[in-house]
């Protein structure tokens, strides 16, 4: 599948941006950001903020990220966030489990703190208003304060990149293709 | 000692002063070393004279000390001349042109820059007609020849920028300097400068590479972004190219100017317009 629009290579990266390519490839969500150079050189830090290492353990944050992604329909990131979560250990049942079942089903092969933190995410990624409070309570039981405003980040900043990546149709790597394949979530 | 802003560092000599507008890529010719590709027909990517007199009087305010403006061929746009008159009402303006658009009716709608800080920069490779058209098109030597000595007695200010590919023959620099002369036009007012390996040029093999480091970071506003220098937003196989924009936000002009004066002020030592093209 062809990005909508010319993505930025290292050979045409703009010099706010400049060092983003310095290591290789940044992949296909820098090269669309670094078209507007004054925003990318913000956003990506952010971005690396939002979705890296927090307060919250990198697990939970994750099936937030891959869980949003499957909500909102990205291909792009539901393929690149199934790595990563087997990359921070997720079992691949559990990932199953985040990508086939959908919003108001019972997750099957989860633990009760997955269950409530799936779904707040669900509640949130897909509410036109407020969330009910007792998934609000439900969450809050078992995180701090700062914990569910540093989740809330983390699933907006996942919902700004899902619309991102999939109002540009962003191609899935092929290297992640290979190794969803190896993993079994080959197409 | 270093100042915050682009005012202070425009003030110390840190940022050049001169800010850029590329008024349209749109041109009646098609140089073979053109950096934008500018040719009859191309698209224009054209900033409007409101939007340039605008930001001008923003430069001003922000410490900038003088307008460029170029193309493209910026006397294409009809209403130029009443855009210059109110630019260089704010700033001293050099406009770069390709000398072929004076015809009467053109200098008498210039007639009223006459006395005002504004200068035209005009084209001229060679002595020699044949070598001058050969890169310019047909005629170009001679109507250029011709729109010097008018503009002059026009009562307005004339430079001669001399884009040379390769190294200068000093014999035929010689010569072409005795015309400029025997034009009107002071040594002072002749640049010499490289073709540079971009647009056009690139895609022919001509020129010579540049990077950052060899071009003084003077604000260039196109339609398109604010980019390092005038030789920034080039076009490449009709494709901008980017390697040299700051910013896509040129309004209000204190974005692209902080930008830029951070990228210059994050340079290491030394690495400052090694080649200082013009």
């Amino acid at each position: 599948m062809a990005p909508r629009i010319t993505l930025v290579d290292a050979d045409q990266a703009p010099l706010l941006v400049r060092h983003l390519f310095a290591g290789g490839d940044p992949g296909v969500i820098v090269g669309a950001l670094a078209t507007v150079p004054e925003l990318a050189e913000v956003a990506v830090p952010f971005l690396g903020a939002a979705l890296g290492p927090g307060s919250v353990e990198p697990q939970a944050k994750e099936t937030v990220v891959l869980r949003t992604s499957v909500v909102l329909g990205c291909r792009y990131c539901v393929d690149a966030r199934t790595v990563v979560a087997l990359d921070l250990g997720l079992d691949a049942r559990r990932v199953a489990a985040l990508r086939e079942t959908t919003p108001g089903e019972r997750l099957e092969g989860v633990d009760d703190d997955t269950a409530t933190l799936v779904a707040w995410t669900d509640a949130v990624a897909l509410a036109k208003g407020p969330i009910a409070d007792e998934v609000h309570v439900a969450l809050a039981r078992r995180y701090a304060e700062h914990q569910i405003v540093e989740l809330l980040v983390t699933l907006g900043t996942t919902m700004l990149l899902n619309r991102l990546c999939t109002a540009l149709s962003l191609p899935t790597s092929p290297e992640t293709m290979a190794r969803l394949a190896a993993e079994g979530f080959g197409p | 000692m270093s100042g915050p802003g682009p005012a202070a560092a425009i003030e110390e000599g840190r940022l050049p002063g001169r800010v850029w507008f590329y008024s349209t890529y749109a041109c009646n010719l098609a140089c073979t070393y053109c950096l934008t590709e500018s040719a009859p027909g191309v698209p224009r990517r054209a900033l409007d004279g409101a939007t340039i007199v605008d930001l001008t009087r923003q430069a001003a305010a922000l410490g900038f000390t003088d307008v460029g403006i170029t193309g493209g061929e910026p006397f294409l746009n009809p209403d130029l001349p009443a855009v210059l008159a109110e630019v260089a009402s704010v700033l001293p303006t050099v406009v770069l042109s390709n000398g072929t658009l004076f015809n009467d009716a053109r200098l008498v709608a210039l007639r009223p820059l006459a006395g005002l800080p504004i200068r035209i920069q005009i084209s001229l490779d060679a002595d020699e007609p044949e070598v001058n058209d050969a890169a310019r098109g047909p005629d170009n030597f001679a109507k250029v020849v011709k729109a010097i000595p008018r503009l002059l007695d026009a009562g307005i200010g004339v430079r001669v920028a001399t884009t040379i590919d390769g190294t200068p023959d000093p014999d035929a620099m010689a010569r072409l300097c005795e015309l400029h002369r025997s034009l009107g036009v002071a040594d002072e007012d002749h640049v010499v400068r490289p073709v540079v390996r971009r647009g056009r040029a690139r895609v022919r093999g001509e020129g010579i590479g540049v990077t950052p480091a060899d071009l003084p970071a003077e604000l260039t506003i196109t339609a398109d972004g604010a980019f390092w220098s005038p030789f920034g937003p080039t076009v490449t196989a009709g494709v901008l190219d980017t390697d040299l924009l700051v910013t896509r936000t040129t309004n209000p002009l204190r974005v692209p100017a902080e930008a830029l004066l951070r990228l210059v002020e994050a340079r290491p030592r030394g690495e400052d317009a090694r080649t200082g093209i013009r």
